[in-house]
């Protein structure tokens, strides 16, 4: 028929458009849907035309039964959710033990009484350590609560699209907390005995926490806004 | 026959028509025209979603598939979702049995005399 590269059909590459439009988040976390409704327009245009229909027809009349952009592209805002808020959290969870190994090679390394710090006697640094784990916990319940939510047991759960990306944003800003303190606990060191720290490694725990906090911050608020759009239409 | 009255079956019809073999939407959409008798014409907005959400559950695997230059996302039903399907199946057969029974005409008084 045409060549790879053309558009089969400009009718239903701008019925494609438009709903495309009306999906929130990146464009590459929809192509998958835009191509899967393609490849079945492009399939009931086909049906159309050998019941007889010319193909402008068969493309108004496979546009008509697929329904209204705008509540087509309603109906992927659930899965478009579920599936960032899954994505975001898998990436809190995989990135919290590398950059906080990282803190702790280089607490190690530049010989902080860490024993002391986990002690339960009152020590400024075990105090910001426990603040730490308490962030840590956070995330990685609500790590688990996302994952939940959004795989297997969504079989036995009730529906509840807006639960996903709210234990994202949680673990998000989790990972800010854990990270934030880290730096601040860094400052502090800094400031008191900045000689007894190993510089390489805690630059390079300082710079991960750093853009893991960023990297947290946008996905979280991203989470959060889906959320919004999910109530609002 | 209005696709809104089966929308609380939707999932049951789609793990049934997945049942002897994978397909792709808008061929999941034909099947359930044909078994229908023409009765049933899917609205396709809220099948491919609940395609998608029918696979986060577990119920259906799907993978892609090139033909004739066209890249088509093809639904298979997994052993969850056979056991999901035989659930629904059992659900319903108890469901119409208890209907059917209210909806008939009421049992005539016998005159015990």
């Amino acid at each position: 028929m045409n060549g790879p590269g053309t558009p089969q059909c400009p009718a239903v590459e701008h019925y494609l458009a438009e709903v495309a439009a009306r999906l929130p988040g990146p464009r590459q976390a929809h192509s998958g849907i835009v191509t899967e409704l393609r490849s079945g327009l492009l399939d009931a245009v086909d049906g159309y035309e050998s019941a007889g229909l010319p193909p402008a027809e068969a493309a108004a009349a496979a546009i008509r039964e697929f329904g209204d952009p705008g509540p087509v592209a309603d109906g992927f805002l659930p899965e478009i959710t579920a599936s960032q808020a899954r994505r975001v959290v898998m990436l809190m969870l995989a990135t919290g033990p590398l950059v906080g190994l990282l803190w702790l090679a280089t607490a190690v390394a530049s010989h902080l009484p860490v024993h002391v710090a986990m002690s339960w006697q009152w020590n400024p640094l075990g105090t910001g350590f426990h603040l730490i784990a308490a962030a840590v916990a956070v995330t990685t319940l609500a790590g688990a609560a996302g994952i939940a939510v959004t795989g297997r047991l969504t079989r036995w759960l009730p529906p509840r699209p807006r639960h996903a990306p709210l234990t994202a944003a949680i673990a998000g800003f989790g990972a800010v907390g854990a990270d934030g303190l880290g730096l601040v606990l860094l400052a502090a060191e800094l400031a008191v005995a900045p000689g007894k720290l190993s510089p390489l490694l805690a630059a390079a725990a300082a710079a991960a926490s750093v853009a893991r906090m960023l990297l947290a911050v946008r996905a979280a608020r991203r989470c959060l806004s889906l959320r919004a759009t999910l109530t609002s239409r | 026959m209005r696709a809104e009255t089966l929308k609380g079956h939707l999932d049951g019809i789609l793990l049934a028509v997945l049942e002897p073999a994978p397909l792709h939407g808008y061929a999941i959409m034909e099947a359930v025209r044909v078994r229908s008798g023409g009765q049933v014409d899917l609205p396709t907005g809220t099948v491919y979603p609940a395609l998608r959400r029918l696979e986060r559950a577990g119920l259906l695997a799907a993978d892609w598939s090139e033909a004739g230059g066209r890249k088509r996302r093809v639904y298979e039903l997994t052993s969850a979702g056979r056991r999901a399907l035989d659930t629904e199946r059992g659900s319903w057969r108890d469901f119409s049995a208890v209907v059917s029974a209210l909806l008939q005409p009421a049992p005539l008084a016998v005159n015990p005399s």
